[in-house]
């Protein structure tokens, strides 16, 4: 087993974290339910990749993600930064041992516990006293589906995941107005990474201390703002102290709200921002994923999906079903070199992975990210063929009609339905796929397949975002449901997924934006050099920045050449 | 917590309106601090939206905590924690003197003044002051041994003002010896060579010196001793982890016996790395009864960690970089980099080191060192916000006894400094000035004294008559600073009442600086986001 630790940065990062971790809750609760899906009783993943073993101070074990979370102080709603399964009730906080003279004592409004919150811990409660049922009016599921559609206002309002309390860094932007806490330059002077960064890698410390073997660092950072200073700086840190672990970054943007309202001033310092952001955390990671449609209610990704692009609790639930997928393979229990299991096949670690698709041919590391949610059945006449088809990217500014015969590829395949509507064996699904892209008239030169049994589990704080044409079990129908337009977790349990990381030169849009808005505003004399010396950058930083995003176009593209200087 | 002097969404205002919003804001901001000041002080417990708490009696982590939106006191703020930032200290004295130079100035201001006069003033007055805090200061011989009583008096008066009077003596010795340990003659002192640990236990309330470190993580092998005697350190930089190719290996190998012979060859390197450290240990401690304990920087697996246990070797592994720089000061050696040429030379020692475990918090302790440059402080508190608050105090403590040593001087305090600044200031300089500029002079010498009228109004006391009879006793020639239970005149000398000299000067220095700008003001500052933290 090795280790993978994961850093979340920022707000929406917390959102995918939060789906994400509650994914994995109900997997370790699925496993030992014994009225459950067999298919969750042999997952064959290994849990303790991503989570780790402790005790609090009485004795009592825990067991939580390897995570470290970075968000705005007052960005947990109403759940505490320590959590509580390490505090013990003995705690007086009104009792002060250090001071006899007066105290005077301000309140902030207590955050009221939404539905699902209370019900998480009144099971809490429950639970300490001997799983009895306490007699209280139980709180009915239906209605916190419904509380959780109408109102989600912080990540920790959906999340039934306990953290350890190293976990959730809440980072106190003195007087800066969330609001403005838009662009990189913001971040940068928000935040002072030599004076306040040393917690955050204390904390980074503590998890990977811990680890025998750490294999990686899974890294999500929102991308929309202050945040991706800071990331910058964080990674920066890593790259530094942990020099031989490789970094696996997702960067994650909500849909963008209100680009329609925005002057040319907050277009220009957009731009610059999706371009000097971008150069700097590429830098410091082995593999870059860019994740985040501008409209993800309207994108090809989510056919059998209803979304509202205004609320990253839907959007986010997406991006972190696919993450899932995508990491499926880092935790899959090896059962040697040659012999896979019946349950899961394919397994790699973050290096394997970064050696695939970054490692070899053009050395191309900014990746695509391509989901099926849910994934169809292996059923119809070109068996496994729809399954190809239906992967769509969820990276914006992709070309869609990219026929690149380099093309590297990882993919995840898990909880596929076979023909007959059995869950598809792992060999079967294999040799399908593989049958699939021989029938595809442009292949990937290569692609590492790995495929389990195991479905997404849908939790029941996961948002009703299902179409009327997905099944109980994520099968896909002739027809739809009458009725609800609409479907949560109290009608779809489980979905199967193919998720797939492509090395294309299908991404060349996305870099040649950036390195052509670099090039554009970031040169002497442009109206936007006075903001880019205000966010910190000198002339020398941005050359070298245009240079290496440069560098990345000319390696998918060699027929590039001062292309960007013509316009 | 949410300050809101005034309407911030307030766009364009005219002149005088701008003016008395800049007014207003200060002076707001002085009424949410200057309940802060001194030892009588009041400490603020802020209860966040989720029940979590901070706890506070300084005005820096007070003012971070705050949600300021008006941008002038957001700009009173910026200066107060930038002082802290350079001096440590005086943060509550700083946004209360501000606010109290804007005071002075709104009367003038109504009788129809213009600003750039009292403007003027100020910049006289300033100078002035600091020329006198020159005669005023107390010098200390710092040398090769500082005089530790006046260290000490000055870490108390700075400690009393955050902690209970018997916690923060506890802590004045500790501070003290903590900074006389890591100084060494003719370089500047590097606090970050004093590391502060904490330990969260029930019951517990104590604070402790540990000459030498303490480590928040213990060894990861169930066989290595936890606890060891005459110990040689090895601190070291070296990857005892089979991972070295990582990064840039190929993963294509033709076949399985290609792949299992890269991992069989690079798992030989680490074993080689750490057999080298085996023959130091052996070299060293072949024949006698001492210990060899490894603390590496990098990671070290369990097939490292269990060769190293076969030969009794303690190891921790992922130390903190900056431990690496305070082991080597605090056990001697150097931190190595590479196990080539390994050398006795490279090892330090310490005469015991050990392992305290809390649930699943694990500590190591290394001490009685020879003669250690770096130690620990050890906090023990029931609970987070406890410990962060004593946390805070150490630092403030440290800080002041650097400044000391680095100042090699010290200012009697107690008020007894701002007293006698404005008497010199209103019986000497006011009347050496031309014009009108006197009552920028005049307005000046009145702010200071916000400082022992603030004082006495925390203690419970008539400031009126504490302020008539501090000037009265000083006119008849004594230095008097407030005695905080009575209100009568004190011997701040006497009491052993001193504040740092580096810490008094910058307020003086920044104060009308800030308060001029604001006074000046042509239009209302918008966006607090478009202005530097002043440096
Ligand atoms: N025993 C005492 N009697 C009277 N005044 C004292 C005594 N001890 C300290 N003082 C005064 O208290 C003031 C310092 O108070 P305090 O430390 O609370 O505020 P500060 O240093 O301005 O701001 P900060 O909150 O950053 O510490 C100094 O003016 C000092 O002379
Ligand atoms: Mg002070």
């Amino acid at each position: 087993m090795r280790e993978l630790v994961t850093v979340q940065v920022g707000e929406f990062a917390n959102f995918v974290g939060s789906h994400f971790w509650n994914f994995q809750d109900e997997l370790i609760g699925l496993a030992v339910d014994p009225f459950g899906d067999a298919v969750f009783q042999n997952q064959h993943l290994n849990m303790d990749v991503l989570y780790r073993s402790g005790e609090t101070q009485q004795g009592v074990p825990t067991y939580t993600p390897r995570l470290v979370s970075v968000g705005f102080e007052g960005g947990l709603g109403s759940v505490s930064a320590r959590g509580t399964l390490y505090n013990d009730d003995a705690d007086t906080p009104s009792d002060i041992v250090t001071w006899r003279g007066n105290v005077a004592t301000h309140h902030t409004e207590p955050r009221k516990k939404n539905l699902f919150l209370q019900s998480l811990s009144e099971e809490d409660q429950e639970n300490l006293v001997n799983g009895k049922n306490s007699g209280r009016e139980e709180i009915e599921d239906k209605d916190i589906v419904e509380c959780l559609e109408r109102d989600v206002t912080f990540w920790t309002d959906f999340s039934k995941v306990h953290y350890h309390p190293q976990s959730l860094y809440q980072f106190n932007g003195s007087w800066v107005d969330a609001r403005e806490f838009d662009n990189y330059g913001i971040g940068k002077e928000s935040f002072s990474w030599s004076l306040q960064g040393e917690e955050i890698d204390e904390r980074l410390r503590f998890f990977v201390e811990e680890c025998d073997h750490i294999q990686g660092f899974q890294f999500i950072v929102d991308d929309s703002g202050g945040f991706s200073a800071i990331a910058g700086d964080f990674l920066e840190s890593i790259a530094d102290e942990y020099s031989n672990t490789p970094v696996l970054l997702f960067r994650v943007q909500r849909p963008s709200s209100n680009m329609l309202r925005e002057n040319k001033r907050q277009i220009v310092s957009r731009d610059l921002h999706d371009a000097v952001s971008f150069a700097r955390l590429s830098s410091f990671c082995q593999l870059c994923v860019p994740v985040g449609l501008p409209s993800l209610s309207r994108s090809k990704a989510t056919t059998h999906l209803c979304i509202d692009d205004q609320k990253p609790y839907h959007c986010s639930a997406v991006y972190a079903a696919a993450l899932h997928s995508i990491g499926l393979p880092l935790r899959m229990e090896a059962h040697g070199p040659t012999t896979d299991s019946c349950y899961v096949s394919g397994a790699v670690h973050v290096n394997d992975m970064v050696q695939m698709l970054a490692g070899q041919g053009r050395q191309n590391m900014v990746t695509i990210l391509d989901v099926a949610m849910p994934a169809p059945s292996l059923s119809g006449k070109h068996l496994g063929q729809s399954l190809l088809g239906s992967l769509q990217p969820l990276t914006p500014e992709v070309n869609d009609d990219a026929e690149d015969l380099l093309t590297l590829e990882s993919m995840t395949v898990h909880g596929v339905f076979g023909s007959e509507g059995e869950r598809a064996s792992v060999s079967k699904l294999k040799d399908q796929i593989s049958a699939a892209y021989e029938g595809e008239t442009v292949r990937p030169m290569l692609c590492h397949l790995s495929a389990a049994q195991c479905p997404l589990p849908v939790p029941l704080p996961f948002p009703s975002i299902f179409g009327n044409l997905v099944g109980q079990h994520g099968q896909l129908l002739a027809t739809p449901i009458p009725g609800a337009s609409s479907r949560g977790s109290l009608d779809v349990h489980s979905i199967p997924m193919a998720a797939r990381l492509r090395s294309s030169n299908a991404v060349l849009p996305f870099l040649e934006r950036r390195l052509r808005n670099l090039l554009r505003h970031g040169t002497q004399g442009s109206s936007a050099a006075p903001l880019l010396r205000s966010w910190g950058f000198g002339r020398e930083e941005l050359e070298d920045m245009g240079e290496s995003l440069s560098k990345m176009v000319l390696a998918l593209n060699p027929h590039s050449l001062s292309s960007s200087d013509s316009d | 917590m949410s300050l809101r002097v005034l309407n911030p969404n307030a766009e364009v205002l005219n002149k005088s309106a701008a003016l008395h919003m800049n007014i207003n804001a200060a002076k707001g901001l002085q009424d949410v601090l200057k309940s802060n000041l001194g030892p009588k002080g009041t400490i603020k417990m802020l209860v966040g939206g989720a029940g979590d708490i901070k706890l506070t009696k300084d005005g820096n982590t007070l003012l971070k905590e705050m949600q300021i939106q008006n941008p002038t006191a957001i700009m009173i703020a910026r200066t107060a924690v930038a002082q802290d930032d350079t001096s440590g200290d005086g943060t509550t004295s700083t946004v209360i003197f501000i606010g109290e130079l804007m005071k002075q100035s709104e009367r003038y201001i109504d009788e129809g003044m213009h600003p750039r006069v009292l403007v003027d003033g100020f910049e006289i007055a300033k100078r002035a002051t600091l020329q006198f805090l020159e005669k005023f200061k107390t010098p200390i011989v710092v040398g090769d041994e500082p005089d530790k009583e006046i260290l000490k008096m000055v870490a108390r008066t700075t400690l009393r003002t955050k902690l209970y009077e018997a916690l923060a003596d506890q802590l004045t010795d500790i501070v003290v010896n903590a900074v006389l340990c890591i100084r060494k003659p003719e370089e500047a002192i590097d606090l970050f060579m004093v590391e502060i640990m904490h330990m969260r236990h029930k019951f517990d309330i104590d604070t402790r010196l540990v000459e030498g470190l303490v480590l928040d993580h213990g060894s990861r092998h169930p066989d290595m001793k936890r606890r060891a005697e005459n110990c040689y350190i090895l601190t070291s930089n070296v990857s005892l982890e089979y991972d070295k190719s990582e990064i840039n290996a190929g993963f294509f190998y033709s076949n399985a016996e290609q792949r299992e012979a890269m991992v069989a060859a690079e798992r030989r390197q680490v074993d080689e790395r750490v057999k080298k450290i085996i023959e130091l240990k052996n070299k060293v401690c072949a024949g006698n009864d001492k210990n060899f304990v490894v603390i590496n920087q990098k990671g070290i697996d369990p097939p490292s960690l269990d060769l190293l246990a076969r030969e009794g070797i303690i190891a921790l592994r992922r130390a903190k970089r900056r431990n690496m720089e305070r082991l080597v000061l605090a056990c001697g050696g150097e931190a190595i980099n590479s196990v080539e040429n390994l050398t006795p030379d490279c090892l330090g020692w310490a005469g015991l080191v050990y392992e305290h475990v809390l649930g699943e918090e694990k500590y190591t302790f290394v001490e009685n060192v020879k003669n250690p440059h770096s130690c620990t402080i050890l906090i023990k508190g029931p609970n987070d916000h406890t410990i962060a608050q004593i946390k805070d105090a150490v630092r403030d403590g440290l800080r002041a006894v650097k400044n000391t040593i680095e100042d090699e001087s010290v200012v009697m305090g107690a008020g007894s400094f701002e007293v006698a600044a404005r008497q010199y200031l209103i019986n000497e300089v006011k009347k050496t000035v031309q014009g009108r500029a006197q009552l920028g002079v005049e307005a000046f010498a009145d702010a200071l004294l916000v400082v022992p009228k603030t004082l006495a109004e925390n203690s419970g006391l008539d400031t009126q008559d504490v302020l008539i009879a501090l000037k009265g006793a000083h006119d008849r020639g004594n230095i008097v600073g407030l005695n905080q239970h009575t209100g009568e005149p004190i011997d701040p000398q006497i009491e052993g009442i001193f504040d740092n000299y580096s810490v008094k000067r910058q307020i003086i220095n920044s104060g009308p600086v800030i308060a001029s700008q604001l006074l000046l003001v042509d239009e209302v500052i918008r966006a607090g986001r478009n202005m530097r933290k002043p440096t």
